[in-house]
């Protein structure tokens, strides 16, 4: 486009250089001038139908096949007879991978026990967490809160393995708390804390305690101050006004930490195996067990990976449903 | 609230700061224990075991094998991330929900499920156990969380400055890298931090998806199945000071975003 | 700028409905070469509409958009040679002054000597010398139009779009800005495309008006038709402060309607069109500035005797509410200086105004 005249005020003529950097074209500027580009780019952009999909495709791809891949390629072996399948041998379909959940108390006690532990933990972690994010809703500063909510999450970017170990040196015979114990002289012998459903759950609600704690700050912060003085206003006590303002505002960030921590407590396979013994056995190394023997026992695993996660998502969803609200919505 | 409350609230608050603080930090004093043996009473102190994590070539291997995973699946999953929230965000269509849905699924399904799944997709596309399946594990399972945070970004960017810059000449490629890309950056930093912590932390799926070489929360797992020993205290202690920078630096950028221009 | 005659634009029977609604119904006209033209109208009305349908950012549903002779109906607009000022400016955050100004230019493919010339005209004639440097959230709010304007200069287009820009400067500020846009698009002779719901704002910088309400064109003119011999109820009450005369109609007399207001003979100038039948009911508007209040009868004229029933100070002058006439219901509003409003004896006073002032409305 040539430029036109125009009558600028104090426009100088800037004197002709041979400087190469003044010859140069921007990169995007060449690529739009570019004819290829512009041949290209004239029949994949064409409609902004064509565009759409250009920008989809790989996306859907994706997502499809690497998030829900795993899923249905997991729940379908789990209906076969034997994989890695053998050479020269058809797989059948079977539903005997499924049955044999059933018939064996060696198999349910560990699932009944994980999802056990998972409530009862989930339950704990609420308690326990509460307060505190109380605390940092409210009783914080608002330009403090990002410190104070900074200085609890230091600890939990280091890893679950680390965090498990630092459990152990603080449950064990001759760790931390025994020590205290003795030092106070309250005991003789060491407490064995270890390996048991104690020392499991104190390392699970220890692991999980930021994935309750952030979603309750979230929507205990989002609750105005004004409701809480209205509410005094009228006449409300402190324990009246928890019950009937603060808590039920704070409902969704209820659900979504119970959820989030109820699945990924029901997840873990190291901190049961580090921190846990063997009456204590979750049904995460059960599954386990049925991966690490080479052979045909994967279908059996897959079988039982599956009934969990029909499982797990299934209360999820129930109790998302009783709070009130659909489970896609929560994942907001 | 009374003033009583107010003071429980902050008695609580340090309770749990300190319920977070002290395993690790007996965790960190361990690991200058003079001698083979995890447990108190600490009678004499030694810098030995530090000293010979960082001359460890095995420890250090590791390390950088765990380092290697995380820098790669951070390449590639802000790229698919990044895609993905830029088809998901702006755009109205039948299903959303669903591909948005299926999107986050693999942060919300429970670990193991998740690294058992993936240990039986990748024998399907027939990928041994190793550094290149873990890569791709971790990378479906941080895909989400990019997503999730360049959405939040995405969003607050106002259609005038696209419509500006195709005023001005750009179409969509132009617009997109010029304008676009710039203005997630700090999006991207974050959740790019965000996703070598992932990355690095990770066990469950390393440990399915792994070969002979361990990552490093692997390789501490191994190493505590054999018994306790302050070697594994030093290699934590390391892991930790690692993360912390990391996650520090995760929160200054995200920090920065959230006041608004880049 | 004396003769444009030239059309530099034409919008050709444009519909556009979004769903249910028509935004814009049958628009068609030309738009000058070198004409500063005003869309004005209340939200909703279509204006903003036309313009992004100018812009090419929204597809119309019939009709075409020609610029300087080619059909850019199809066009995105990264392809026309139309340019925008948006509404927030829309100054990209990561780029310095400098770099969003050279921003179109390089994507033409300009070379650095060509961009720095061109840039370096548009900081002088803008004002925006020493500001090169800066990235947009280190200007203020005026020198951000300005940087908005120059980039959008830039590119030397055909048709500059200004997307109500004036809205987030406050009240002094925009009326600098005002003036200033007037004496930029007078010295460089682009065409400006200005939408706003202001009227003032219309008013003081077009050369052309075009009132939109609900899709349509209520009436198209220069300011001073606009504002004084206003067509429609909808352009009189939405422009100034006006009177509106309710009578039926007593007769013609060589091209003005005679009008029975309350008892009162009025005379109004009728626009083109079909003169409404005798006895038939007409409504009138007349500008509050265009009462001439007296405070003794005048010599000459024919001043009508009213009684003042209301006023207002307001500092220079006074809002003055007259009752004219015997009967109920004949009330004007007109302006009167201060001083001179206190030397009415007892409320009386007498009024009068220039016939041609008195627009009668189509509707």
């Amino acid at each position: 486009m040539a430029q036109s005249e125009s009558d600028y005020a104090g426009a100088a003529e800037v004197p002709a250089r041979a400087t190469p950097g003044r010859d140069r074209r921007s990169f995007w500027g060449r690529l739009l001038g570019n004819e290829f580009y512009r041949a290209v780019s004239a029949v994949l952009f064409k409609t902004e139908q064509r565009q759409f999909w250009l920008l989809a495709s790989f996306p859907l791809l994706w997502v499809f096949f690497a998030h829900l891949g795993p899923i249905l390629q997991m729940v379908w072996i789990s209906f076969v007879d034997s994989y890695p399948p053998t050479a020269g041998r058809e797989p059948q379909l079977t539903i005997a991978n499924w049955t044999s959940f059933f018939r064996e108390a060696i198999f349910v006690m560990p699932f009944l026990r994980t999802l056990a532990f998972a409530f009862v933990l989930t339950l704990c972690t609420l308690v326990l967490t509460y307060p505190v994010a109380y605390f940092l809703a409210k009783h914080v500063k608002r330009k403090n809160q990002l410190l104070f909510l900074l200085l609890l999450l230091i600890p939990f970017w280091v890893g679950e393995i680390v965090r498990t170990y630092a459990i152990m040196i603080l449950l064990g015979n001759n760790g931390a708390v025994n020590l205290v114990l003795k030092f106070l002289g309250l005991i003789d012998r060491p407490i064995p804390f270890m390996y048991t459903s104690f020392s499991l759950g104190v390392g699970i609600i220890y692991l999980t305690s930021l994935y309750m704690l952030l979603p309750l700050y979230s929507a205990l912060e989002k609750i105005p101050n004004s409701y809480l003085e209205a509410a005094a206003d009228l006449g409300a006590g402190s324990w009246y006004r928890f019950r009937r303002v603060t808590l039920p505002l704070s409902k969704e960030g209820i659900a979504s930490g119970c959820t989030l921590v109820f699945l990924i407590s029901t997840g873990y396979y190291a901190t049961p195996v580090l921190l846990g013994g063997p009456s204590t056995t979750v049904f995460a190394e059960t599954i386990a067990g049925f991966f690490h023997v080479a052979g045909d026992k994967w279908p059996v695993g897959a079988a039982f990976s599956s009934l969990m996660l029909i499982t797990t998502l299934a209360i999820t969803g129930m109790f998302l449903k009783l709070m009130g609200r659909s489970g896609k919505g929560m994942m907001q | 609230m009374t003033r009583h409350t107010r003071i429980l609230m902050s008695v609580i608050y340090w309770a749990f700061i300190i319920y977070l603080f002290v395993p690790l930090v007996l965790m960190v004093v361990m690991g200058f224990k003079d001698s083979k043996f995890i447990g108190f009473p600490i009678r004499g102190w030694t810098l030995d075991w530090y000293a010979d994590v960082l001359q460890n070539t095995q420890v250090l291997g590791v390390f950088a094998y765990s380092m290697a995973i995380a820098l790669a699946t951070t390449a590639l999953s802000l790229v698919i991330g990044t895609w993905v929230a830029c088809f998901l965000g702006p755009h109205r269509f039948r299903g959303k929900l669903i591909v948005f849905a299926v999107t986050c699924l693999p942060a919300v399904i429970p670990g193991i499920i998740s690294a058992i799944s993936l240990r039986i997709f990748a024998r399907l596309i027939e990928i041994e156990p190793g550094m290149l399946a873990i890569i791709l594990g971790h990378t479906v399972h941080n895909v989400p969380f990019v997503a999730l945070v360049v959405m939040a970004r995405l969003a607050t960017l106002p259609r005038s400055h696209i419509e500006a810059a195709r005023d001005l000449g750009a179409d969509a490629i132009v617009a997109f890298f010029r304008i676009t890309l710039p203005y997630l950056m700090p999006a991207l930093i974050g959740a790019g931090i965000f996703c070598m912590l992932l990355s690095f932390d990770d066990f469950v799926r390393a440990y399915f998806l792994g070969g002979y070489a361990p990552t490093l929360p692997v390789l501490i797992f191994a190493k505590l199945r054999s018994g306790m020993s302050p070697e594994i205290n030093a290699i934590s202690t390391v892991v930790l000071l690692l993360t912390a920078v990391l996650g520090l630096w995760a929160e200054r950028s995200m920090r920065r975003m959230n006041k608004g221009t880049s | 700028m004396g003769q444009h005659r030239k059309a530099i634009v034409t919008l050709e029977r444009i519909t556009k409905r979004f769903g249910e609604v028509t935004a814009i119904d049958d628009l068609d006209m030309e738009i000058m070469a070198g004409e500063f033209i005003t869309f004005l109208g209340p939200s909703g009305c279509g204006k903003s509409t036309t313009l992004r349908i100018l812009g090419g950012f929204e597809k119309l549903d019939q009709g075409r958009v020609i610029v300087d002779g080619e059909d850019v109906t199809r066009l995105p607009p990264n392809r026309r040679d139309v340019n925008m000022v948006f509404q927030d400016y829309a100054l990209f955050p990561h780029m310095t002054v400098a770099q969003n100004i050279a921003f179109g230019l390089e994507l033409k493919g300009k070379t650095r000597a060509e961009i720095d010339k061109r840039r370096g005209e548009l900081i002088d004639f803008l004002r925006l010398g020493g500001l090169s440097g800066r990235t947009p959230d280190q200007l203020s709010g005026g020198q951000r139009q300005r940087v908005a304007l120059a980039r959008a200069l830039a590119p030397d287009p055909k048709l500059l779009l200004l997307d109500e820009p004036l809205g987030a400067l406050d009240a002094k500020l925009r009326g600098q800005v005002q003036v200033e846009l007037k004496d930029i698009q007078k010295r460089t002779g682009k065409t400006f495309f200005f939408v706003t719901h202001d009227q003032e704002e219309a008013l003081t910088m077009s050369d052309r008006i075009v009132v939109m309400n609900a899709g349509r064109v209520e009436q198209d003119g220069t300011p001073e038709d606009l504002y004084f011999r206003p067509r429609s109820r909808f352009v009189a009450e939405f422009i100034g402060e006006t009177n509106l005369i309710q009578g039926t109609v007593a007769g013609r007399d060589n091209g003005a309607i005679i009008i029975d207001w309350n008892g009162l003979k009025v005379r109004g100038a009728a626009g083109e069109g079909a003169a409404p039948a005798a006895g038939s009911p007409v409504t009138a508007a007349l500008r509050l500035e265009s009462v001439t209040c007296h405070a003794e009868k005048p010599v000459e004229g024919n001043a009508i005797a009213g009684r003042v029933v209301h006023r207002l100070f307001k500092g220079s002058r006074t809002a003055l509410d007259i009752r004219v006439g015997e009967r109920e219901g004949a009330v004007l509003k007109a302006y009167m200086d201060a001083t001179e409003a206190q030397r009415i004896a007892h409320e009386n006073l007498w009024v009068s105004w220039d016939a041609s002032r008195l627009s009668v409305l189509r509707d």
